[in-house]
């Protein structure tokens, strides 16, 4: 395949990822917030395609689950109620873009409780909470890398046409950022902010302090470039036509900085969401009922939920088609803009 | 010599200066405080809260508290934990002495790994071989280390092969040394695992992209033409020559692998900085935390030293430059 | 007649640290005088490092000089602020040596001659492109080309359009740094004869840098040899080039390739 299309490919595959967690509310069978307090921690169903008479199914069904009578965590399926799956069922209410109400869910068991990914303490579906969990991370980690590279643009750019004093004190106060290991600086941050907050604010809290943390790389590479470009004969070249500042930078430097921007956004995405899921992991990012990725393993602290409920580990692996997804596009990016290996070596440190 | 000795280490306390006063400013910034979380427990009285505000100059403007902390650091006094009514030093720095152990060893493990396997790589550049481990090691870019961790403790509860969690077993206070040693090293077996397997695929890529790039000088073409030894060649010339990059990549290496350890430490129960910090923001805990955030910069910016110590002893032009009049 | 641009003790110093930290000021220009009559070649000639791309440089007014004047129709170029320089910067235009870095790789062929008039913002886009087309089809650049990205096109062809990038604003000085040396000898000679048909063309006066003294002795009027900042050495081309008596000029005489031939048109391979 040659390059282009291999990036478009990446890129529609992403987007498609993108799209069922954007639209989980259609993808979801269930809302994430309803309780079964009859099914705590049930397991994932098991799909059947031959029905106690013998007849074969090309889609699979499922029996419901029940609680083992006497047993709190045990269960076994109720054969006499079978689930079948059915497409288009009108379910719970959802937002799409957290504007439009409509009630059509992909699939779903209707009043039957279909939890293909099994249940979590609540008894509330694993599968919606994690399409909706995903919302909410992703969306982190996309606000907060493009914030981050603006912030790092600007002052990479201003840094790097400035020069002199005011470009040290930039750099100098860059390298500080990096100088901390970047966990440490984001608890710290965390830290010294209010800690139990409404999910929103938290939400916003979480971005900003990640943005905060992130901005100090991106900030020299883009300040590297634009000192290189400053210096290309066509540059000046356009100076002596009588180019004024604002036009070089619109024209000419601005855009030789966008390859390393749109790689870094490769590259820092999926940082940031895995930074959202450790903040909210540990108690100190997005909290209860609003899913995340990251407070969903939070129950896995838990000995007793590490060893006998496994499922409530599949939130952790949700992400992984994601990162899969971002690291291949960051390695057709990088060689698409055709930089040394070194230089990218270098370049990320 | 000296004169470069002496500006890296300038350079260190500068950058330890700044993330002090950082993370200083961040504390002043910060709405709320200990103190107003405990107005809220009716058991304290306000004349203590205000006596106990005093007595930690709470109310003081910014840069005298800043003195007088910065005065007391350099005493070596890291001031006092609120939770647990105790100077802060002491409390770090066992835990800091965990952290150290886990990220050394993993630092030590993913560089022993990495560079061998990464001059291999890289005398094999585009070959199967090459990309095969290439794919390999990418399992691991793509999962992420809390994914890994996660992981590797269900599996490791399950199975009940590893301990899941924690420094010692029970009964550690009567093992003979050598069970001890034992005893921890089976505890780190997990925690190193997904350290090393969460840098080892990034760190791999650089250093083998260093010692490609290294391996295309021509000086080697003429040092083969001696009849010098392929091993000779790769470890005495070419690895030297590729320092430059690979020391600067050791520094960034430290940073990931502090970072990391702090969610490692955190999920495997590991007694070190990690969750000894956490536990000290949940409880607002200032001093505490301002004192492990810069213990935690005070060891990459000392990892960092060293490597440009190393540097100046590995790459003869710095040598040369720097002794320059 | 009046010369069209005379320079004046023109100083042009480099601020700088040298090893231990002191100020090390380095001096690229040391007190330079010359004059360009209009429609003439004036070549300057020396060894890399003989400060003649810092001249040029403060000649097309993209650097400060230190001290020194340049009388341009009547105003001393080196005290104009930037505002009063835009209105002037079109009639003195450079051309670089590498046109790898002089030709922005994104742009194409077209565009890029077009940017002159874009940033004088007083024509419209269609006009734009029909000068655009007028000039690159003086310079040579079939309309085939003008879509092309630069890196599409050989040295030469690129070293065509930066030439038609700096004639589109009608200059009347041309400085050429260094244009050939980065060019193949067979390219060199035809880019040299396109450059002896354009002054003819358009009555442009050439300031023609270089370190080739055979060259410059087919193209110039007159030459001037820098060496370390100074002028050692200036007159008429044919003078110069039989009779030389610096020992810089005799050492850049040593080092063309051939004897030294009357000015006309290149030999072309």
């Amino acid at each position: 395949m040659s390059a282009p299309s291999r990036l478009l490919a990446c890129i529609a595959v992403l987007g498609a990822l993108h799209l069922c967690v954007a639209c989980a509310g259609f993808f979801a069978p269930y809302d994430p917030a309803a309780q079964d307090r009859a099914r705590p921690y049930a397991p994932p169903m098991r799909p059947h395609f031959v029905d106690a008479q013998g007849g074969f199914h090309l889609l699979p069904f499922f029996y419901a689950q029940e609680l083992r009578a006497g047993s709190f965590d045990q269960y076994e399926e109720n054969r006499v109620r079978a689930i079948p799956v059915r497409f288009f069922v009108t379910g719970a209410s959802y937002h799409v873009l957290g504007v439009l109400p409509l009630r059509i869910h992909l699939f779903g068991g209707g009043d039957a409780p279909l939890y293909l990914l099994g249940s979590d303490g609540y008894g509330r579906d694993l599968l919606s909470r994690i399409l909706v969990g995903g919302q909410v991370s992703l969306l982190a980690g996309l606000i907060g890398a493009g914030l981050t590279l603006s912030i790092g643009l600007c002052i990479g750019t201003v840094a790097g046409l400035l020069g002199g004093w005011k470009d040290e004190v930039l750099m100098r106060i860059a390298e500080l950022f990096l100088a901390l290991p970047w966990i440490y600086l984001l608890f710290a941050m965390r830290a010294f902010l209010p800690l139990t907050v409404p999910p929103l604010k938290a939400f916003l809290l979480v971005v900003m302090v990640i943005a905060a943390v992130g901005w100090a790389r991106p900030a020299r590479m883009v300040r590297a470039i634009v000192l290189s470009a400053r210096e290309r004969d066509f540059v000046r070249a356009a100076r002596g036509f009588g180019a004024s500042d604002g036009y070089l930078l619109r024209r000419h430097i601005l855009p030789e900085t966008a390859s390393v921007v749109l790689t870094q956004a490769a590259i820092l995405v999926p940082q940031f969401v895995l930074a959202e899921m450790t903040l909210s992991f540990l108690g100190l990012g997005v909290p209860e009922p609003v899913p995340s990725w990251g407070n969903m393993l939070a129950s896995l602290q838990h000995y007793n939920v590490l060893v006998s409920y496994w499922w409530m580990y599949l939130p952790a692996v949700a992400m992984v088609p994601f990162f899969l997804g971002y690291l291949v596009l960051a390695s057709l990016l990088q060689a698409d803009y055709g930089t040394s290996k070194m230089d990218e070596a270098l370049a990320e440190i | 010599m000296t004169r470069f000795f002496l500006r890296r280490l300038a350079h260190a306390a500068f950058l330890l200066l700044g993330v002090s006063v950082l993370a200083f400013l961040f504390s002043t910034l910060a709405p709320g405080n200990y103190f107003d979380d405990m107005r809220l427990n009716p058991q304290i009285s306000a004349e203590q809260l205000s006596a106990l505000r005093a007595a930690y100059g709470v109310d003081q403007p910014f840069a005298l508290r800043y003195a007088r902390w910065a005065g007391a650091v350099s005493r070596g006094d890291l001031g006092f934990s609120f939770a647990y009514n105790a100077p802060v030093g002491p409390l770090l720095w066992t835990r800091a002495r965990n952290t150290l152990l886990l990220t050394g060893t993993a630092t030590t493990l993913v560089w022993m790994l990495a560079l061998p396997l990464g001059v291999w790589s890289a005398e094999r550049l585009g070959r199967p071989a090459d990309v095969a481990l290439s794919w390999a090691t990418a399992v691991f870019l793509i999962v992420p280390d809390l994914t890994l961790a996660l992981g590797l403790l269900v599996l490791a509860v399950r199975s009940g092969w590893l301990p899941t969690g924690g420094l010692v077993s029970v009964g550690f206070d009567g093992f003979s040394a050598l069970h001890r040693v034992r005893d921890v090293a089976w505890h780190m077996v997990l925690p190193v695992t997904v350290l090393v397997a969460s840098a080892l695929p990034v760190l791999l890529r650089h250093v083998r992209a260093a010692v490609a790039e290294a391996l295309q000088a021509p000086f080697l073409r003429a040092a083969e033409g001696l009849g010098i030894s392929r091993r000779r060649l790769l470890y005495r010339y070419v690895l030297p020559a590729a320092a430059h990059p690979l020391i600067a990549l050791f520094g960034f290496s430290l940073g990931t692998l502090l970072s990391a350890s702090l969610l490692v430490e955190v999920v495997m129960s590991w007694p070190g900085l990690g969750p000894f910090l956490l536990e000290a923001i949940l409880a607002r805990d200032l001093y505490v935390v301002i004192g492990g955030v810069l213990l935690s910069t005070l060891f990459l910016v000392a990892g960092s030293f060293m490597a440009d110590l190393l540097l100046y002893w590995a790459d003869p032009r710095i040598r040369a430059k720097a002794s320059r009049p | 007649m009046e010369p069209l641009i005379q320079v004046e003790n023109l100083v042009k110093r480099h601020v700088g640290r040298g090893l231990g930290g002191h100020r090390a000021d380095f001096t690229a220009v040391d007190s330079v005088s010359f004059s360009i009559l209009p429609r003439t070649t004036l070549a300057l000639v020396g060894e890399s490092g003989s400060g003649k791309s810092s001249l040029a440089l403060c000649l097309a007014c993209l650097e400060r000089v230190t001290a020194g004047r340049i009388w341009f129709e009547g105003r001393d170029l080196a005290a104009l602020e930037e505002k009063e320089l835009r209105a002037v910067r079109p009639k003195l235009q450079i051309v670089f040596q590498d046109p790898a870095n002089s030709l922005n790789p994104r742009w194409t062929v077209g565009e890029i001659v077009a940017e002159p008039l874009l940033v004088q913002g007083r024509t419209s886009k269609r006009d734009r492109g029909a000068r655009a087309a007028q000039v690159l089809e003086r310079v040579g650049m079939a309309s085939e080309y003008w879509e092309r990205k630069p890196r599409e096109l050989s040295g030469g062809q690129r070293q065509r359009v930066a030439i038609a990038r700096a004639l589109i604003l009608e200059p009347r000085l041309l400085i050429l740094d260094e244009v050939l040396s980065a060019l193949d000898c067979s390219i060199q000679a035809k880019i040299a004869n396109l450059l002896v048909e354009l002054q003819r063309l358009y009555g442009l006066a050439y300031l023609f840098i270089t370190h080739d003294l055979k060259m410059a002795g087919h193209l110039a009027d007159e030459i001037v040899v820098m060496s370390e900042g100074k002028i050692v050495e200036q007159g008429a081309a044919e003078k110069i080039l039989r009779s030389p008596r610096h020992s810089e000029t005799r050492s850049l005489v040593g080092a063309s390739p051939l004897e030294p031939e009357t000015t006309g048109p290149v030999q072309e391979l």
